[in-house]
């Protein structure tokens, strides 16, 4: 058994890199769930939405709910979806015949001018209402039948608002679309509910929301420009006079460090710490090969020895500054506020930076390597809290049996092979 | 009321303006700020104002995950959540401090709390910066951000940018070992156990991460084209999951629209601010002058014992360590090289020569102090980045390329490893002397990988 304390500040660490490791499994796992949800066949939404902006790809079903269909409504519906898959029949037997040559606009440009056609089929009320409300800046780009004439494209376009569960869409010729044609005669059956794969390059955002987005984007850069181009004008001078005024008016106390930098510090003495013994074990390694190599040797090696002396002053430094300061530890466990220096993010309100990759394999690898590189971290720091906490046990073991053993081995086995071999310790016996 | 200054000169830029609307553009930018009236009472130190003003320092100074939680803390443990977090960020008076907790009163202390953080700090944009909704798949291409961040959340998760140490493995909680009561002392099995868990989550992160990356490669390749926006491309996961739900989606909006308001609100303050500060200084002179008090303060907060103590240990004796080592490393050489420089002669060219060599040494030391003064390493990313796929041969302008990072990555893992592999070897070798020494036993050490 090991000793309380040492148990317990074990126990705490070892916890506490397994709840964090714990949180983000969860939060990725809620992603993944997004992300299978969007791969697979979207459900028609059971309640209709209050603002008719809606994907016409997830809502085929559903209508707006100032207008509730009447019978009339219904039974021009109906005569619409015959119409519709007749039409769907001829197209395919045209399309194979020659190949459809219609131009494929990509999503964002032109949307069939449907507000303009009257329709002299009457189509039902909410059709209408539909399409003029939400045809500008929604819009399937592509022309259904770019053949036939107007009533007829404006017909189709308003029926797949109403019924795109009803899979009587014709197959979509055109180049550029990555999605295979769908095959009518199967789906026409059964609703067809959308599927990313197929359609995907369909989709397009609401026009409320790309306008948010732009916006949203346009007023970080201003913040971003407005903080870089704030230094040495009246403001900052403002502001420091300030703060100034306020650490004098409290007393003769130090300019405040606060728990956030400090904490900072300390880590980055750690990773001095570790540059340093790695630069050093580079200088050891080498052999110099003339006086100059020689020389330079020596010289690297008493730089570091100095920097060591500094660093090692530094730390000594901010402890007597916590302990006079009374610092105290961040309330709520870590530095997590918005208070301290923003480490990796330096400049939070700069726009968005683009992560370019170029297939699946490449994204794997990248993530796969970051993961890695926050485990050895993490690892590293474990294997230096054991070191610290178990070496003194093995030194200070006064008798040796084979409990002292065991925990020679387990403590053997989890500081030099992360715990995955053992030593083997035999009894020398003398014979007889 | 407050004091209105009518300026002739609008457009003079930053500074111009009145009291009154930079007060509101503040009100506005700060989440749950207070009425501009607030901000006016509690100049006069008035008890109605301090309520609101302690609501908004807690709501300020609370880590990411309790900003956003739905039920706040009792008025009394917000107050002491803020006078602690206040002291921990070096807060110079000391009034603060002797206020009742309460809430009832001090509303012209907390208000000059309040100024001290926003001039200390671009606060605003670090506020606003944390729960920035994120319309892309955003990934971090290195471990110094926060657990929420680094999994390739498709959800408006709000970011904490801050040095979040997921890699060392702080308890969330401060106060370590919860439910440890009981344990008082652990067999080293346990510990082990503990380890050979990790070891398991690890691996299942890793292929959890995998299957994601794969589910957004294939959203990106579906939805090709659809963006209006040219430079991306195609729609992020969060942007399709925005059409497949339109209903929250609407939530989402709302979010933006609301994050847009406090933008366009701190874009106004930076304009206005300089009258505040003016404003603020003319508040601090009301201030009845303190004397400075002799020895602590009176509330005195209980110090959490926590590991942190021990890593000023670590730190401290590994950099004694090290520079012992040095030593040792550097005394012979220095006594062999003054030995061969005895016999020559000194020569100008011989001295120039050697003056250049300490100066490239020196720079090279530089670099390296550098290195870690930054807080960052110069050749490795940082930070979060939107994921866009794109064609191979795309032009280099448009962002960073996967490549790079993995190759800076692969380079930081190979340095790691290495690190690791010394410290085991260290370990390797220490019990291998102690086992070596004891009568009796033959100790067989395991293969080294």
């Amino acid at each position: 058994m090991l000793p309380a304390d040492c148990s317990r500040r074990l126990v705490a660490e070892l916890r506490g890199a397994l709840d964090a490791c714990a949180e983000r499994q969860r939060q990725l796992e809620r992603s993944l769930r997004v992300s299978r949800r969007l791969l697979r066949a979207w459900e028609p939404a059971a309640t209709p939405a209050a603002e008719p902006t809606l994907g016409p790809e997830a809502k085929g079903e559903h209508l707006s709910p100032a207008c509730t269909p009447s019978s009339q409504d219904l039974k021009e519906l109906e005569l619409l979806t015959q119409a519709l898959e007749k039409a769907a029949r001829v197209r395919k037997g045209i399309s194979k015949a020659g190949g459809d040559k219609a131009p494929v606009p990509k999503s964002g440009s032109t949307v069939t001018p449907v507000t303009t056609t009257p329709s002299h089929l009457q189509a039902p009320g909410q059709a209408d209402g539909r399409v003029s409300e939400t045809s500008p800046p929604r819009g399937i780009c592509q022309t259904k039948a770019p053949t036939k004439g107007h009533p007829e494209r404006r017909l189709l376009s308003s029926e797949d608002r109403i019924s795109w569960g009803r899979g009587a869409r014709a197959t979509r010729p055109g180049p550029g679309l990555r999605d295979q044609q769908t095959a009518p005669p199967a789906a026409q059956q059964a609703p067809e509910a959308f599927t990313l794969k197929e359609k995907g390059t369909l989709l397009q955002l609401p026009m409320a929301f790309r306008k948010a987005a732009s916006q949203n984007s346009r007023l970080w850069a201003q913040i971003s420009s407005t903080q870089t181009s704030d230094s040495a004008d009246a403001t900052t001078t403002a502001k420091t006079q300030f703060l100034q005024k306020m650490q004098t008016a409290s007393g003769p106390h130090g300019p405040g460090l606060s728990a956030a930098e400090v904490e900072a510090e300390l880590g980055r003495l750690q990773e001095a710490c570790s540059l340093l013994r790695l630069r050093m074990e580079e200088e050891v390694a080498a052999a110099p090969v003339d006086w100059k190599q020689e020389l330079r040797c020596l010289f690297t090696l008493e730089g570091l020895q100095a920097l060591a002396g500094q660093c090692l002053c530094r730390l000594q430094e901010l402890r007597a500054a916590v302990a006079e300061q009374q610092l105290g530890p961040w309330p709520v466990g870590g530095s997590r506020s918005t208070l301290s220096p923003c480490g990796a993010g330096a400049d939070p309100a700069r726009g968005p930076r683009l992560l370019l990759y170029s297939s699946t394999q490449e994204l794997q690898t990248l993530v796969a390597l970051r993961l890695q590189v926050a485990m050895l971290t993490q690892q590293i720091h474990l294997e230096k809290v054991l070191m610290a906490e178990l070496l003194p046990l093995v030194h200070t073991q006064g008798r040796w049996g084979p409990r002292e053993l065991s925990l020679c081995r387990a403590v053997h086995s989890l500081l030099c092979d992360a715990g995955e071999r053992f030593p083997t310790v035999l009894q020398d016996e003398p014979t007889g | 009321m407050g004091r209105q200054r009518r300026r002739v000169d609008r457009a003079a830029g930053a500074g111009s303006g009145t009291l009154p609307e930079a007060i509101a553009a503040l009100s506005r930018a700060l989440p749950c700020g207070p009425s501009p009236e607030t901000f006016r009472r509690a100049k006069f130190d008035r008890p109605e104002a301090a309520p609101a003003l302690w609501q908004l320092l807690f709501r300020v100074l609370s880590p990411v995950s309790e900003a956003g939680a739905t039920a706040p803390p009792a008025p009394e443990a917000q107050a002491r959540l803020v006078k602690a977090a206040l002291r921990s960020e070096g807060y110079p008076r000391p009034a603060l401090a002797q206020l009742p907790e309460d809430g009832s009163r001090g509303s012209r202390e907390l208000l000059l709390a309040l100024s001290w953080l926003l001039a200390r700090r671009p606060l605003l944009e670090r506020l606003l910066a944390r729960t920035r909704v994120r319309l892309g798949d955003e990934v971090a291409v290195c471990e110094c951000l926060g657990v929420s961040t680094g999994c390739l959340g498709t959800e408006p998760d709000p970011c904490p940018l801050q040095c979040e140490d997921l890699a060392f493995g702080r308890a969330n909680t401060g106060l370590p070992a919860l439910g440890l009561g009981s344990e008082l002392h652990v067999d080293i099995r346990h510990v082990q156990w503990l380890m050979g868990k990790l070891r398991f989550q690890w691996r299942n992160l890793v292929s959890t991460q995998q299957e994601q990356c794969a589910l957004l490669s294939k959203i990106h390749l579906y939805t090709w084209g659809c963006h209006s926006d040219q430079s991306l491309g195609h729609l992020s996961a969060t942007e399709t999951e925005v059409l497949r739900d339109p209903e929250g989606s609407q939530q989402l909006l709302q979010v933006l629209e609301q994050e847009n308001a406090h933008l366009a609100a701190t874009v106004e303050w930076r304009r206005r601010e300089l009258v505040f500060w003016q404003w603020m200084d003319t508040v601090l002179d009301t201030c009845p002058q303190q004397a400075p008090d002799a020895g602590s303060q009176p509330v005195f907060l209980p110090k959490i014992p926590d590991h942190r103590a021990g890593q000023w240990e670590l730190v401290a004796g590994e950099m004694q360590a090290l520079e012992e080592e040095l030593r040792a490393a550097a005394e012979p050489r220095r006594a062999a090289w003054e030995a061969q420089v005895r016999g020559q002669s000194r020569d100008p060219a011989w001295s120039s020569a050697l003056r250049a060599l300490q100066e490239t040494v020196g720079q090279e030391l530089a670099a390296l102090r550098w290195a870690w003064d930054q807080g960052r390493d110069p050749a490795q990313p940082h930070g979060l980045y939107r994921l866009v796929r794109s064609e191979p041969g795309a032009p280099a302008g448009r962002g960073l390329q996967a490549a790079e990072v993995i190759g800076a990555l692969r380079s930081k893992e190979a340095c790691l490893e290495a690190a690791l592999r010394q410290l085991q070897g260290q370990c390797r070798r220490e019990l291998a002397r102690l086992m070596g020494a004891l009568p009796g036993f033959v100790w067989i050490s395991s293969p080294v990988r």
